[in-house]
């Protein structure tokens, strides 16, 4: 009889240290996947606000190359992040056909260099002397966004047409969701 | 009976450790597959890489027999000791058109958020232009381009400090 109690007392003891031991393991177990989702999830915001940025720098990038903005082959060679002036002014006056086409609210173009002074917009009488040409006359309200790029014209020197290019920064507003 | 007892409690130390090690080893693949799939791809500086490009096309007011020059044709043919029109050598207008096209573009006065920067031409590896202003601080971004012409090559660097 005395043996039995024993011997079951003992039994209680091990499936005690089982259970303490099973405990500890889940324990230590559960500890390790929240360090590994600490780590995980640590850059998480940042690479989020990385992506947002490169998103919205890709659809500034994006506006400056399409038909519509960009230089094509009328300045030579294709090029990179080129805004043709002359176009972007006649593209000025039907821009409300186009603004929901490209989803945003606003597109101004505003020269950096050389400087001017004072903000000067473009119309069609002071073109193209001005800094700023704002395809709507209403402010845009939402994100702003802005690229750098290359503002270009076509002028005209003792007669003889030459290319001009201007740095510029082209700006969109668009309404975040 | 006290051998048997010790013998067990051994027994139960090394399953112990076994544990331990098995644990040890699950935690360090956990490690090794979260530290890997934090290796970020490098974002491209868009603003920055496009602050090259847009300034490479900028039309100075250097004017050879045929046309008024782009920066560009300025940087390539600055070594060569060429100069405008108007008796300014190639190097002197490159130097004084991007200073003010820099100084216009990253305003570094006051509370801005850009507090420096630095633009770098070297051409065949020699220096040909450096531009520096401001505080280089450990937050930076920064672009490179390069290209070439009949056997030239030029690299130009830029680097804003935040």
């Amino acid at each position: 009889m005395q043996i039995m109690v024993m011997k079951t007392k003992k039994a209680q003891l091990k499936i005690q240290q089982m259970a303490f031991m099973l405990m500890a393991v889940t324990l230590f177990f559960v500890l390790v996947g929240v360090f590994v989702l600490v780590v995980k999830f640590s850059g998480l915001k940042e690479s989020a606000t990385a992506l947002e940025e490169k998103n919205a720098m890709l659809l500034v990038t994006k506006l400056a190359n399409s038909p519509e903005f960009s230089c094509g082959n009328g300045f030579g060679t294709n090029r990179v992040n080129c805004v043709d002036a002359d176009k972007v002014m006649v593209l000025k006056e039907s821009i409300e056909k186009y603004i929901d086409f490209w989803g945003v609210s606003n597109i101004e173009i505003r020269k950096i260099y050389p400087k001017i002074d004072s903000e000067i917009i473009c119309d069609i009488g002071n073109y193209p002397n001005c800094n700023v040409i704002k395809m709507r006359s209403k402010e845009g309200s939402g994100t702003d966004l802005s690229n750098f790029v290359s503002l270009c014209r076509k002028e005209s020197f003792e007669g003889e047409i030459y290319d001009k290019c201007e740095l510029a920064k082209i700006m969109v507003s668009y309404e975040s969701k | 009976m006290i051998k048997k007892i010790k013998k067990k409690a051994q027994e139960e130390m090394v399953g112990f450790g076994l544990i331990i090690i098995i644990v040890a080893v699950i935690l360090l693949i956990f490690l090794g597959f979260a530290l890997r799939s934090q290796q970020k791809e490098s974002v491209e500086d868009y603003e920055v890489n496009s602050f090259i490009q847009g300034f490479l096309q900028y039309t100075s007011d250097c004017r050879n027999n045929l046309e008024y020059l782009s920066i560009q044709k300025l940087i390539f043919d600055c070594n060569n000791n060429e100069i405008c029109l108007d008796g300014r050598s190639f190097c002197d207008v490159l130097n004084s058109t991007l200073t003010g096209i820099v100084e216009e573009s990253w305003d570094i006065k006051g509370d801005r958020p850009i507090k420096g920067y630095e633009l770098k031409i070297s051409s065949n590896e020699a220096e040909t232009l450096l531009i520096k202003k401001g505080n280089s601080t450990g937050n930076y971004k920064g672009s490179m381009q390069d290209f070439s012409r009949s056997g030239n090559s030029v690299e130009i660097f830029f680097t804003a400090y935040y």
